[in-house]
């Protein structure tokens, strides 16, 4: 045994130090965070609790039931019920979102055409019955009334869930490494 | 002997570990026949989370398919959905821009650490050292900020596309991931100075769930626990994809492949992921994110949908038949994930959706070797030898 060695085992350095380590963590600030009373902001593209959007023109839903979303669902949570109305326009009689199904994979959003369903910021949701998570148009209405319409400045056409050709070009101010600071 | 010493002779104990046992990390069930202290015979059986992935992305698109693999290994997301859509680009034949290939390459590694900072976390945990899974999880809290921030989501990112990525990085998140990598390696070691030459873990780690070099080759391990062993395999190294072939990185091995080597691999490996992904962004080029040719594969850009027929009539196609022009034949591709070797094989018959999509799973395999590396030793180092293959049911299961 080195003379080293013999000094590590008497003394315990290594338990030592570590011990050292702790005390000092425990003078610095804690980095947890006391939840139910202090939320996290939402990172943009956030994916929570599905909404269906407004037309802010008729204040209709904006979707016109073509069933990509429906389609591109990985986990085909999505029904859409569609019928002919009396001046053959197209309408969508329910618009079904089996919540606790989903997977929250936002291929929906990506998929419509009309950005007509989005997932808001809202992700504070439980219940006792199962029921409570079966969307229907109007809780899907509700939902962007509660959680996306008040705030006219945010916009439901996120550029973040809907890539533009700008992606496929090459923007002028993409991010880049901007040194050390 | 009497007749009363003979009655007293012990059988052997069969106790259930699992599925719920919290050290078997998920949902894995290992019967034990115990003799005293000593495992005699050890059989895991899996398939408590079986979901049949692979079947399910038969009737997936392959854009649809997509989060099926967050997943698989549901702690390296990215990894996952990375080597998934490179397997797709072979197949159709297409290639992400370069600056898709370093971001990919550059969460990848992300989710490498992550992963690797629980392992360490829990497996430190189940044998005994609290602290380091806090401060583990501290670490693991700011990339897994830098993942919502960069898609919305913390762990089931589906954030690669086949044929590029889905959205650009912000400057922000650039910023705080290269102050991330700034810190971190003196994170690491304040990991090792807790756990690296602490005698209980020495205790608990050294000289056991040995397994030599050749038996780990035949035993078809990959990743850490490969490499633990003293193999130098990894298949960002000899398969290199993405951008790897344009950063610098070395493979760590260990020499004896216990448990402790195999830690010693996968505290390297995180200093190692957090020089690639400084690389990357020291590098890390201007141009697209998406391929030029990914239209016809990926979806359209929004704007183009809204405005332009053709892309319209793309976007359909694309979200009800899938990729159109998809060759006939099959490809088998790996990537390295934090686990080890992750291979998708493929099966296409020409239509939008894999005709079989295979999943080679490197937690299954590990999981198989779990009985070699305990039978014969102690009851105590079973959690100790489940920790130290890290596996993810999940994966194994798929
Ligand atoms: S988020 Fe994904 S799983 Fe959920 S409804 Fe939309 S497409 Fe389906
Ligand atoms: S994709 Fe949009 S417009 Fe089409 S049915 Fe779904 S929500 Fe409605």
């Amino acid at each position: 045994m080195t003379f080293n060695r013999f000094v590590k085992t008497v003394f315990l350095t290594e338990i030592v130090k570590g011990m050292a380590l702790t005390l000092k963590t425990f003078f610095s600030p804690p980095v947890t965070r006391q939840y139910p009373k202090e939320k996290r902001p939402a990172a943009p593209g956030f994916r929570g609790l599905h909404a269906l959007a407004r037309d802010f023109q008729t204040g209709e839903a904006r979707c016109v039931g073509c069933g990509l979303c429906a389609a591109v669902c990985p986990s085909k949570c999505i029904y859409i019920y569609t019928a002919d109305s009396l001046d053959h326009k197209k309408i969508v009689e329910r618009y079904e979102i089996e919540v606790l199904r989903c997977v929250f994979c936002g291929l929906c959003v990506e998929a419509c055409p009309y950005s007509a369903v989005a997932l808001t910021e809202h992700y504070e949701y439980s219940d006792y019955s199962r029921d409570a998570f079966y969307m229907t148009k109007e809780k899907l209405l509700a939902n962007y009334d509660k959680y996306m319409g008040p705030e006219k400045d945010r916009e439901y056409y996120r550029k973040f869930w809907h890539p533009t050709s700008d992606d496929f070009g090459t923007p002028a101010n993409q991010a880049v490494f901007r040194g050390k600071q | 002997m009497d007749k009363g010493a003979a009655e007293l002779q012990t059988r052997e104990l069969t106790i259930n570990m699992g599925p719920q046992h919290p050290a078997t990390h998920g949902v894995l069930r290992l019967v034990l026949d115990l003799d005293g202290e000593t495992v005699v015979k050890c059989t895991p059986y899996i398939g408590y989370l079986h979901r049949g992935v692979e079947k399910l992305a038969e009737n997936r698109t392959y854009l649809s398919a997509l989060p099926l693999t967050d997943r698989l290994d549901y702690i390296s997301a990215m990894a996952n959905n990375q080597g998934y859509c490179l397997a797709v680009e072979r197949l159709f034949g297409v290639e992400a821009p370069e600056r898709a290939k370093y971001i990919r390459t550059m969460v990848a590694e992300m989710s490498r650490i992550s992963s690797h900072i629980l392992w360490l976390g829990t497996h430190a945990l189940d044998i005994g050292a609290m602290t380091v899974f806090l401060y583990a999880f501290r670490e693991r809290e700011w990339l897994l900020d830098l993942f919502e921030m960069l898609c919305g989501a913390r762990l089931t990112t589906s954030y690669a596309r086949i044929g590029g990525v889905r959205n650009d990085v912000s400057q922000e998140f650039i910023d705080s991931l290269y102050r991330f990598t700034g810190e971190f390696p003196r994170r690491i070691e304040e990991y090792e100075t807790l756990i690296d030459q602490n005698r209980i873990w020495l205790k608990r780690t050294k000289g056991i769930g040995v397994i030599e070099a050749d038996e780990a080759v035949n035993w078809g391990l990959s990743g850490p626990t490969l490499r633990g062993s003293g193999v130098s395999y990894d298949v960002r190294k000899h398969a290199p994809y993405d951008a790897y072939d344009k950063v610098e990185f070395d493979v760590p091995i260990g020499k004896r492949g216990d448990v402790y080597d195999r830690y010693r691999c996968r505290m390297e490996e995180m200093r190692q992921s957090n020089r690639i992904i400084r690389q990357c962004i020291e590098k890390l080029p201007v141009g697209p994110v998406m391929a030029p040719d990914a239209p016809k594969i990926s979806l359209p850009p929004k704007d183009n949908v809204l405005k332009t027929m053709e892309s319209m009539i793309h976007h359909f196609v694309l979200i009800t038949k899938g990729p159109m022009a998809a060759p006939d034949g099959e490809i088998y591709s790996c990537t390295e994930v934090p686990k080890g070797e992750l291979g998708f094989y493929f099966v296409s018959d020409g239509s939008g959706r894999p005709y079989r999509m295979r999943v080679r799973a490197p937690s299954f395999v590990h999981a198989s070797v779990i009985p070699r590396l305990c039978e014969g030793s102690l009851v105590a180092d079973v959690i100790a030898n489940i920790g130290t293959v890290d596996i993810v049911l999940g994966e194994c299961d798929r």
